[in-house]
């Protein structure tokens, strides 16, 4: 029931991208601009260019244990005691993941839209919606998700159009006087915004498709696209705000949105945060999802009620939430979760490949 | 209970059997040395059928067996009573040779029918204008004549333990989905009902248990729209009484067609089918966003709507989520009584509603002129729907989307849409997936748009079976 059909490479791409984008449009460069400043777009493009990497290694890992998903084929990589424990972390960093992004965004709504009301409300509101669809089967998500692409089509668009007002292309200038070791540094920042790809670890054998390296293209496509988009906010960004200023502001998009105006939509920063909900809300139900199908797998038999695992891991996250309602614990939190997330997609991704090569010969019979 | 030789003794017992009804006669007459009993419920036989062909051909040709001195194809021999009772009840004539424990059962059914008409409920501009109407027989002709073809299966089932009512299951057997059939062949197999009421009652027998309002099975009364969606392997439910046909399994996107999309040319119809998605998501949405631009983010107008906005509002006590409200309820209180009322009293509930309610509750301050033209601008949308359950259940879900604007403003809105979205997609019917994002490069041909018929040989709504079948064959020009 949990997987009902199978999705499409299209359902996938959507997927991925809208995992991908998430809160950090509104942030982005401001995180990754400490060290390097208006050089912070090359480090967004290093970024996804690492991610792109990682998704090769997903797709390898995958095409070599194609019929199973991640929970079930790490017991034979790593044997039953630690690919359990792995299980379970690797749940509970979706599980946090997924709370992380649903208060982040709910401090951003109620420092911008809904002053008075109550906070919990808002994060309340928006983790009881993405458990009710995380609850669901791979397959109605996947719908949801290709819904919602509309919404970011529109957002996208917003973007694109806003982000055409004042501003000086010398911010630009000279580019790449930071040097090489602050860029790299930096690109650790973005991984948190670029996590999302390894969904495939779960969803590859869910995936109808003629060819498996079409898996391969729709996952670079998407990752592709998430990359062009991170780079051009920053652009924009930078295009926009100077070096000081782009230190000073957390939320650089916001503000270009809110001095663009069109002749019928006055303050576009809000028609474009109420409708970014939907796309937040998407990474925030992929994550629960994923979560509660790697919990799933923690004990020895499966545990096949998942939206009781998903309700679950849905009311814990929201208890938890109660105690984040400060700015800092949750900025705290967000540096913390960009290595976290650079370990889960990047770093055991390879481990996983490097071990099963390791034991190929065994896979084979 | 098997027949006694002697029909009196046959008579008493049908006669305890029909709940010794007034109806039920009897009549004797004697030809050569036989003696023949008929027995017939004389409010449900044709006279001039049962005295032309039954009683005149064996009066003359006395000794001859039954079979061959009647002119009547629908014929059949019983020895059981209950048989000959309900083949009264179904308006057959019943005839018993004296001294011989055996009955025959002649049709002589009085048919009394209206003639086909043109379509109430689905009116088109261009297309047929032919409507089913209450009588199977009537509306599996008008379907047999528009598919002339032996790949069109027909099947009869009895549902209802007291009524009896005969239904219809129309496929295409080359082209239904095998899956679908066996689930649907189990499920009306498995009803268990005294009587039934069509279509209302079999749609909700059939469909799957889950609690939605969205209505899953399509409602039709036009022979060719039934004979579009058997083409795509769907299948089709006839119900004896009733001039409504059920559509099984359909998806949401096919309640926003109509068939007129299909009759002119596609870019015209396309972008009258795009007007109807637009008002289906108007009329679900904008009192509620109304209500959250006034309550909640006036900011996002320009300071000059604002102002105009403003002005209307300037007396009026009542928030605007009870003016919403109000305004919507009273419009279906209108609808409601408009409906049910004799013609000649629909003008007093005109000028009650438009002229009361649409002019004076204004003038005395108790609603805005702006919610009254967001009200009438609603109502006019959700017209624009040519399904009436889809209508209506676009007409409920407004109310829950004014309540959550006005809690959460404009990002109420938006989590009312996705939970919409959401509980579309986690929606069944038949085994198959309810609601596809009508937005893929696929899809989106006869969605949100209706693309030529050339493009359309394999729309993601056709579930046929058979893959290789193309709707237009393209002739090669060499």
């Amino acid at each position: 029931m949990i997987h009902l059909d199978k999705i499409s490479i299209k359902q996938l791409f959507c997927l991925v991208i809208l995992t991908q984008v998430g809160v950090h449009v509104l942030t982005i460069p401001y995180e990754e601009s400490k060290n390097t400043g208006y050089d912070a777009w090359i480090s967004v493009l290093l970024c996804g260019v690492i991610g792109q990497a990682a998704i090769l290694l997903i797709y390898l890992l995958g095409k070599r244990y194609a019929d199973r998903t991640l929970p079930q084929y790490i017991f034979s990589i790593f044997g039953k005691p630690i690919g359990k424990i792995l299980n379970l972390l690797i749940a509970a960093y979706y599980a946090v993941s997924s709370l992380v992004v649903a208060v982040s965004y709910s401090d951003v709504i109620s420092r911008w839209m809904l002053f008075t009301t109550p906070w919990y409300v808002i994060s309340g509101v928006s983790i009881a919606i993405a458990a009710y669809i995380a609850s669901s089967s791979l397959r109605s998500i996947a719908t949801i998700t290709q819904s919602i692409i509309v919404m970011f089509a529109i957002c996208f668009l917003i973007v694109v159009i806003s982000g055409t007002g004042k501003g000086d292309w010398r911010h630009f200038l000279p580019v790449g006087t930071h040097g090489i070791g602050p860029i790299l540094k930096d690109t650790i920042f973005a991984f948190w915004a670029y996590a999302g790809y390894e969904l495939l670890l779960y969803v590859f054998p869910f995936v109808h498709c003629h060819k498996k390296k079409n898996i391969l293209i729709a996952m670079s496509a998407a990752n592709g696209f998430t990359t062009f988009f991170y780079v051009l906010i920053s652009v924009i960004v930078t295009y926009t705000f100077s070096e000081s200023q782009l230190k000073s502001i957390p939320e650089p998009m916001i503000f270009i949105l809110r001095q663009f105006k069109w002749p019928v939509v006055q303050s576009l920063d809000i028609l474009f945060m109420t409708i970014w909900l939907g796309v937040t809300t998407v990474t925030v139900y992929v994550y629960l999802f994923l979560s509660a199908r790697y919990l799933a797998f923690v004990r020895s038999t499966e545990i096949r009620n998942h939206s009781l695992l998903v309700w679950g891991l849905a009311i814990g996250c929201f208890t938890a939430g109660l105690w984040l309602s400060d700015r800092q614990s949750i900025l705290r939190i967000s540096d913390y979760f960009n290595n976290v997330s650079m370990i889960v997609s990047s770093i055991i991704p390879a481990i996983l490949l490097l071990v099963s090569l390791a034991r190929g010969k065994v896979e084979r019979v | 209970m098997l027949a006694d030789s002697s029909p009196v003794n046959n008579e008493k017992i049908l006669q305890a059997m029909l709940s010794h009804s007034s109806d039920f006669k009897s009549s004797d007459f004697t030809a050569g040395d036989r003696h023949y009993r008929l027995y017939y419920i004389d409010t449900m036989i044709e006279l001039a059928v049962v005295q032309d062909h039954i009683i005149r051909p064996l009066l003359h040709h006395p000794n001859i067996v039954i079979r061959e001195a009647v002119s009547i194809l629908d014929y059949r021999e019983t020895e059981l009573l209950t048989d000959a009772a309900q083949a009264l009840v179904e308006g057959k004539s019943v005839v018993q040779i004296d001294g011989e424990a055996k009955f025959y059962l002649l049709g002589s059914e009085l048919k009394k029918e209206r003639t086909v008409n043109i379509p109430v409920n689905e009116r088109v501009l261009r297309g047929s204008n032919e409507a089913l109407i209450e009588n199977l027989q009537t509306n599996l002709n008008l379907l047999r004549k528009l598919i002339a073809t032996p790949d069109l299966a027909v099947k009869y089932y009895q549902l209802g333990t007291r009524s009896n009512t005969k239904v219809a299951v129309l496929y295409i057997q080359s082209l239904a989905n095998d899956e679908v059939l066996k689930e649907f062949e189990k499920r009306i197999g498995s009803i268990n009902i005294d009587y039934v009421e069509a279509p209302g009652f079999i749609q909700e027998l059939i469909q799957d248990k889950k609690f939605t309002i969205f209505p899953r099975l399509l409602v039709t009364e036009r022979p060719d729209r039934v004979r579009a969606y058997l083409m795509d392997g769907k299948i089709a439910i006839l119900t004896d009484g009733s001039p409504d046909c059920l559509i099984v399994p359909v998806s949401f996107w096919a309640f926003l067609q109509s068939p007129d999309d299909y009759q002119i040319g596609w870019l015209i119809g396309s972008s009258f089918r795009f007007l109807r998605i637009a008002c289906f998501i108007l009329a679900i949405s904008l009192p509620g966003l109304y209500v959250a631009l006034v309550t909640f983010d006036p900011r996002i107008l320009p300071f000059e709507i604002t102002l105009t906005l403003q002005s209307t509002m300037q007396y009026i006590a009542i928030p605007p989520v009870f003016e919403a409200t109000l305004m919507l309820l009273t419009l279906e209180i209108l609808r409601e009584a408009t409906i049910r009322l004799a013609s000649p009293n629909s003008q007093t509930i005109g000028i009650v509603g438009g002229i009361v309610i649409g002019t004076i509750v204004v003038q005395a301050n108790l609603i805005s002129t702006m919610m009254v033209v967001v009200v009438a601008f609603t109502a006019l949308a959700s017209y624009l729907i040519p399904s009436y359950e889809m209508r209506s259940a676009a007409r409920l879900l407004t109310f829950p989307f004014i309540l959550m604007a006005s809690v959460l403003g404009m990002l109420g809105l938006e989590l009312s849409f996705l939970l919409v979205l959401a509980h579309l997609s986690r929606i069944h019917t038949m085994g198959i997936p309810y609601f596809y994002s009508g937005i893929s490069a696929d899809t989106i041909k006869d969605t949100f748009f209706r693309g030529p018929i050339r493009s359309l040989n394999r729309s993601k709504e056709s579930m046929a079976q058979d893959s290789s079948r193309i709707r237009v064959r393209r002739r090669d020009n060499k």
